[in-house]
């Protein structure tokens, strides 16, 4: 939309402007402790470089079929974004949780928008609901009080925010080659096919006109569907997924309740119990 | 066949979700914040996963953001029983507290003194109280504190 009203901006330059953009927020966002005015203006400026990031990278962004759609789409991944930004630059970790999940709703929207309405409902009923409670619950078991040195300052914050952009900037490029068209040698078997067969101009104009999000071959009865490739094909590894769990779970009341000289939290009971079975 | 323009989408928002993450993991220094964007690191991943599975038409990716679940959910599990024990062993959720186990050829982190933060308490709001206070009945409290 943006790229429409600016013809000077090339997609390449916009991506050099939003990598460059998301380094130097993130360095300025990050913990580096500053105190005071000096803090306050760094993350004003840092926010500030973060929101204009974000209007690039928007504005490399593929337009979608119709306005509704990418309103939708883009309130949900820029929830998801910020939220997932502003994860990684709290100073307080209770703050960190919070904003994760907030994060967590904006990707349960992505995944929704994207078609995957099991997996949308099972990241909010997963994440939101039993991991992120267990995190809390951990900040709250082992917070110290106030705020802690160690949460005022990062290792090497230049280097790291440098290695982020760097490797979101290769990531989009690689997805910006996506939309080339791929060598012969590469193309799906499907599509092979439909051009020795010589009908292939005709079936892509219209596959890309009628539909700017591309055609879900799953969204018809996609729960039952992937329950039945998840139990049928998948049966195996789910078996295994089970196995997995049960090991966790013992291995961590295993590992808290015999954990060494420290204390840990049941460890007068495991004392007692070696006791009583020697 | 090119990807729809949705699926492009997509697959730049796990993209920076997953850019995200690894910042946060390489430079914070609290346990449980960097547990945080490993988790964050994985829902970049949930979503390209399904960005290419919508592409394909294909169940696979599907499937793999379940066991992606599945496995968050075993490794926050251990890791936070891990952060425990670091935790009641050191009193700090400090990577840096754990430097005894670096790689020899490293050097150490020396953290330096910090200006000290102007803790302002935060200022919870009062409640006015409103209405009588009930009288205290005293054989009450003997009552309940036998039982």
């Amino acid at each position: 939309m943006i790229a429409s009203l600016l013809p000077v901006l090339s997609p390449g330059t916009l991506l050099a402007a939003a990598v460059t953009s998301t380094a130097a927020s993130l360095w300025l966002l990050l913990p580096r402790g500053l105190t005071g005015t000096a803090e306050r203006m760094s993350r004003w400026l840092g926010s500030l470089l973060g929101l204009a990031a974000l209007a690039c990278f928007i504005a490399t962004g593929h337009r979608l079929g119709s306005l509704g759609d990418e309103a939708v789409f883009l309130i949900v991944s820029l929830v998801a974004v910020i939220s997932g930004a502003a994860t990684v630059v709290s100073r307080s970790p209770v703050y960190a949780a919070i904003w994760f999940a907030l994060a967590l709703a904006g990707v349960a929207g992505v995944l929704l928008v994207l078609g995957a309405q099991f997996l949308g409902v099972a990241t909010i009923v997963v994440y939101a609901g039993a991991i992120l409670v267990m995190f809390l619950f951990v900040l709250m078991l082992a917070q110290p009080a106030g705020m802690a040195p160690y949460d005022r300052v990062s290792n090497e914050p230049l280097l790291s925010a440098v290695a982020g952009a760097v490797l979101l900037g290769i990531l989009s490029l690689t997805i910006g080659r996506l939309t080339a068209e791929p060598p012969a040698c590469c193309l799906m078997p499907a599509t092979k096919a439909a051009l020795l067969a010589g009908s292939a101009t005709a079936a892509d104009g219209e596959a890309t006109d009628s539909d700017r999000g591309g055609v879900d071959l799953l969204a018809e009865n996609h729960v039952a569907r992937l329950g039945g490739e998840l139990f049928g094909r998948h049966l195996l590894a789910v078996e295994v997924a089970g196995v997995l769990l049960l090991v966790a779970l013992v291995g961590s009341i295993a590992i808290v309740s015999r954990g060494g000289s420290g204390g840990g939290l049941g460890d007068g009971d495991a004392r007692a119990t070696r006791r009583a079975v020697s | 066949m090119t990807p729809a323009p949705l699926v492009l989408n997509g697959l730049v928002v796990g993209a920076i979700l997953f850019a995200l993450g690894l910042v946060g993991i390489l430079a914070r220094r609290n346990l449980i914040v960097m547990f945080l964007c490993a988790e964050l690191m994985l829902q970049g991943i949930s979503v390209s996963l399904v960005s290419w599975s919508r592409h394909h038409g294909d169940w696979g990716g599907h499937v793999l953001v379940i066991f992606v679940l599945t496995v968050a959910a075993c490794e926050a599990a251990v890791a936070l029983v891990f952060v425990l024990q670091a935790f009641s062993r050191t009193g700090r959720l400090d990577s840096a507290a754990w430097q005894s186990l670096r790689e020899s050829n490293l050097p150490r982190v020396v953290d330096h003194e910090l200006p000290a933060v102007d803790t302002v308490p935060h200022a919870f709001p009062r409640l006015t109280p409103a209405g009588i206070e009930p009288p205290v009945d005293e054989d009450a409290l003997l009552e309940r504190e036998q039982v």
